[in-house]
């Protein structure tokens, strides 16, 4: 019972991270939010079991992240 | 007008979103339980590989003998598709006009003062240097690559692979690329050249899988590899070294393929806020 209700929680605050990045209008706010998802998301895999998933979570994550922030300093420089 | 017109777009998404999310949730109510044993996934195929994977494959465990001899054709396409990620982010993105490769940009300081030096030398690179970064990084990096090499090679009995082990080799590098000082720094890598070296690490998968062809084997048959001499264990040895050769390939595509786009999207930015 106390997983699914970890499991309960990690959803509904995954669902609510990716309905405030719909709203949020700064890009750089957005990575982070998105880094947070995926940071959520790999604790939902351990949770439900999968631990190999998780681990490429992490890691992919964090590299997307520093992607993402790469080509958000790239188009502030080629829009102003 | 438009306040109003801004307020009623805001209330429609919000309409659609929450839509979503109970559409989601009635399809979810019909959908089996994770793990549940009685679903159609779980009656015949688990149990087919739980009772004859380690005999087919010899291998160490199900998801070794999974993902690496069942389902080998899949990771092998899976990688040539991250290859080709590679190709086409270069094709798209490559410059050849560009003769000067962008080396990190030094400030002239024109501080004369002890503290103003100091401060100089961690803000080299712009605005977004730190000396908490690159002190962390150097400690974190060689640790990084260190349990890098550690998933690659235990790959075969616990968690993590050839994805995982390139992901994290890649992950050093770009710690380093980004990496504030010039000191750490490994040196400049061109993106065509890493391109080829992860060609070849797709093309090392590929000859895994077509050698044991020519000594009487199925393509991916590890068990007629010709390294009898070389490893011991009989067949498990062989299976093992040909799920390791398949995960270097693996490992080396991974890490140039992401080295690559982020060489290449390095390229197109210049950390120089002025």
């Amino acid at each position: 019972m106390p997983v699914i209700l970890l499991e309960g929680m990690l959803l509904i605050a995954l669902i609510s991270i990716a309905v405030s990045i719909i709203f949020e209008r700064k890009l750089l706010a957005c990575t982070v939010i998105y880094c947070a998802f995926s940071f959520l998301a790999m604790l939902l895999y351990i949770v439900v079991g999968a631990a190999d998933v998780a681990f490429t979570e992490a890691v992919i994550g964090t590299i997307s992240t520093v992607y993402f922030v790469i080509a958000i300093k790239s188009i502030n420089r080629r829009c102003k | 007008m438009m306040d109003r017109k801004a307020k009623m777009k805001t209330a429609g998404l919000v309409l659609v979103i929450l839509l979503t999310i109970a559409g989601g949730l009635k399809v979810g109510s019909f959908l089996p339980v994770i793990g549940a044993h009685e679903t159609p996934a779980n009656i015949y195929l688990s149990n087919y590989y739980i009772e004859n994977a380690i005999q087919h494959t010899h291998a160490a465990n199900i998801v070794t003998a999974v993902l690496a001899d069942y389902r080998g054709f899949d990771t092998l396409f899976e990688t040539c598709v991250l290859f080709l990620s590679g190709v086409g982010t270069l094709m798209v993105l490559f410059s050849k006009a560009k003769v000067k490769r962008r080396l990190p940009k030094f400030r002239k300081t024109e501080s004369h003062s002890e503290t103003g030096e100091m401060i100089s030398e961690f803000t080299q690179r712009g605005s977004y240097s730190s000396g908490i970064l690159d002190a962390s990084f150097r400690i974190i990096m060689p640790i990084v690559m260190i349990y890098a090499i550690y998933v690659l090679f235990h790959g075969e009995l616990s968690l993590g692979g050839g994805f995982q082990a390139g992901a994290l080799l890649a992950c050093a590098y770009l710690m380093d690329r980004i990496s504030p000082s010039f000191e750490s720094r490994m040196g400049e890598i061109k993106e065509e050249n890493m391109l080829i070296v992860a060609g070849l690490g797709t093309f090392l998968y590929a000859f895994t899988g077509i050698l044991p062809m020519f000594f009487g084997g199925n393509f991916l048959e590890y068990a007629k590899l010709p390294f009898c001499a070389l490893v011991h264990g009989g067949v498990a040895g062989l299976h093992a070294a040909g799920i390791l050769m398949i995960e270097i390939g693996v490992t080396v595509c991974v890490m140039a393929v992401i080295m690559t786009i982020l060489e290449v999207v390095l390229e197109r930015t210049d950390f120089d806020d002025d």
